[in-house]
């Protein structure tokens, strides 16, 4: 490769973890600023203050991110559940009738966000869902399931259901099959399956209005209330923890690769 | 009268929505070993998937010792289906495979541990228990799944071609565990293969599947020596085919001339089919053949000779290979020979 090639793919990869790591570094900075206006370089003093409240529970960023936490948890568990059986069908589907399931589960995604919202809440106002958490927590799931069961779709792809037949033959009945079989061999893709449940509830805004109708406060709304306040450091110190989740997930997600590769050595 | 450990009656089971195998009977009593042979895609695998109550299948009867499972799901047939490939827990240790079908029983655990050790010490594995099944060699693999299928003591084990993946010095290290655990737990056994020698060596009864129908049940002797069907006989690969007619006297014309054969045949064209043993090189025979090649198998060196246009393989039976292209003499024995009516 030539050097003028090779300069030119690290200054790429340069700017790629620039354009990511620039806007984290200045809301870390603006979550701890004070009095930081145009031209400044850097705020006139620091203050830890918005961090403070936040981790001794006390104001409303703390009651947003608990709630969008039992929102998201709820939401990856109620995706699994749901997801499972029904990407397992799918998998074991062929032909058209595979297409035709896979564009039906993917069409929640597939549609706009509001779109899908507007939907939901004709519907979910008419049975009295509309302003409350269970409400929120329905409507998060209607995109988390449709991505949770293309994702294990895929991994039933791969699945050698002659394990489990193995175990009936074995003498284990269906349910034993799944408790002692089929689910700790699918521990791992539920664990990613519910991480995606739980980031897509996590940041999850236009439903979050429309069907909670601004009762429901979770992170991201408050982030943005916060913002369009022009109250910045508690803005960034919540767009701040928004990451979190996020971040951990791709550690976690490194972490089982390199698992994966010392167990295939 | 003994019960039989397995007893099946008129069983259908279709291939997916193909129509499938038809009208199968054939009971095995426990302890002994039934071999099932038959072509690719004969449905070997779907009968004992049948058996096992993993595929649909219909029945008059489908008894496991005595009892009739036709309609019982497959964890209450006391019949335990064993894959082509050892399929073992890869989440579990190999002690834990071994004690899965105790656990879903509920056997206590001190129990449950010294059977354990007793299956392992069986097929020799003593060591192993706390090993995980990615760590083991295809040997030890099949053996572990050997001694997991017989730990809960079922009547009846189904093997769908245990020693197909294998290379042959594996083959017999797999082999000897079936026989040392059928030796020691005693079930009725079905083993599903393809290798006629393997089929000779291991089974007390042969059954012979084709189009979708058992063509035979017998002895693997009395199978050998006298298949009951033209179609049988292809399949036992006898390698000599002659075409001819039966005439009125008992006699069997063809291009090897006339020969009287011992049995009651029906008059009419007829089909002989023979082993290449029939056939004898020999210093004064009835009628003079050359030699058209050598073929050398593992055990036998056979000579192809051609014969009124057609080619005959026949056994040197420990003669000095004839040279290519000479002419050799060539007695038969009428009697080794099988006469069918032909299709």
């Amino acid at each position: 490769m030539s050097s003028v090639l090779r300069a030119g793919r690290t200054a790429g990869l340069l700017c790629l973890g620039l354009s990511a790591l620039l806007p984290m570094l200045l809301l870390a900075i603006w979550s701890v600023g004070d009095s930081w206006f145009y031209p400044a370089l850097w705020p006139s003093r620091l203050t830890a203050e918005s961090w403070r409240a936040l981790l001794s529970g006390e104001g409303r960023l703390w009651a947003a991110a608990v709630t969008s936490m039992l929102l998201a948890a709820g939401t990856g568990a109620m995706a699994c559940i749901v997801a499972l059986p029904v990407g397992r069908a799918l998998a074991r589907l062929d032909g058209w009738r595979r297409h035709l399931g896979a564009a039906l589960t993917f069409l929640p995604v597939a549609a706009p966000p509001v779109a899908l919202a507007t939907g939901l809440q004709f519907s979910f106002l008419s049975l009295g869902l509309g302003g409350r958490p269970i409400g929120v927590l329905l409507a998060h799931a209607v995109p988390a399931v449709a991505y949770v069961s293309l994702y294990f779709t895929g991994v039933f792809a791969g699945f050698d259901a002659r394990v489990e037949e193995e175990a009936r033959s074995l003498g284990a009945s269906a349910g034993q099959t799944f408790w002692f079989i089929t689910l700790p061999l699918l521990r791992r893709p539920l664990a990613e399956g519910f991480a995606l449940g739980f980031l897509i509830s996590w940041s999850q805004m236009p439903l979050t209005l429309l069907i909670g109708g601004g009762a429901v406060r979770t992170l991201p709304i408050e982030v943005f209330a916060f913002v369009e306040a022009g109250q910045d450091r508690i803005a960034a110190t919540g767009a701040l923890v928004l990451l979190v989740p996020a971040l951990v997930a791709l550690a976690a997600a490194r972490l089982a690769a390199s698992r994966t590769e010392v167990a295939a050595v | 009268m003994s019960t039989a450990a397995l007893r099946i009656e008129r069983l259908s089971a279709p291939f997916g929505s193909a129509p499938g195998l038809e009208d199968l009977s054939f009971e095995v009593q426990s302890g002994e070993r039934f071999v099932l042979l038959g072509a690719s895609g004969a449905g070997k695998t779907t009968l004992l998937r049948a058996i096992a109550g993993l595929a649909p299948a219909a029945a008059r009867r489908m008894e496991v010792a005595g009892y009739d499972v036709a309609a019982l799901p497959p964890e209450r047939r006391d019949v335990v289906y064993l894959h082509q490939t050892p399929l073992l827990f890869p989440h579990l240790t190999v002690g834990r495979n071994v004690g899965f079908p105790l656990r879903v029983r509920k056997v206590p655990a001190a129990q449950a541990a010294k059977r354990v050790e007793e299956a392992l010490s069986a097929v020799h594995l003593e060591s192993f228990a706390d090993r995980m099944p990615h760590t083991l060699s295809g040997g030890q693999r099949h053996r572990v799944a050997l001694a997991r299928a017989i730990i809960a003591r079922p009547a009846v084990l189904l093997l769908d071609e245990p020693f197909a993946s294998l290379d042959p010095s594996l083959r017999q290290e797999v082999r000897e565990a079936v026989l040392t655990i059928q030796r020691e737990y005693g079930p009725a056994l079905v083993l599903v293969t393809h290798d006629l020698d393997e089929a000779g060596l291991l089974g007390d009864q042969v059954g012979v599947l084709l189009r979708r129908r058992l063509a035979q049940v017998d002895r693997p002797a009395q199978l050998f020596a006298r298949p009951t069907s033209l179609e049988v006989a292809r399949f036992l690969g006898m390698p000599n085919e002659v075409v001819g007619r039966i005439a009125e006297q008992g006699c069997f014309e063809s291009v090897l001339g006339v020969l009287r054969v011992s049995r009651t045949i029906a008059p009419g064209p007829s089909v002989a089919l023979f082993r290449p043993e029939a056939v004898r090189i020999c210093e004064r025979g009835f009628m003079a053949a050359p030699v058209v090649a050598l073929r050398h198998r593992v055990h036998q060196t056979t000579a192809i000779v051609e014969v009124g246009g057609t080619r005959l393989e026949v056994a040197l039976g420990g003669a000095r290979p004839p040279a290519a292209h000479s002419l050799v003499q060539l007695s038969i024995d009428p009697d080794q020979l099988m006469i069918f009516p032909a299709p």
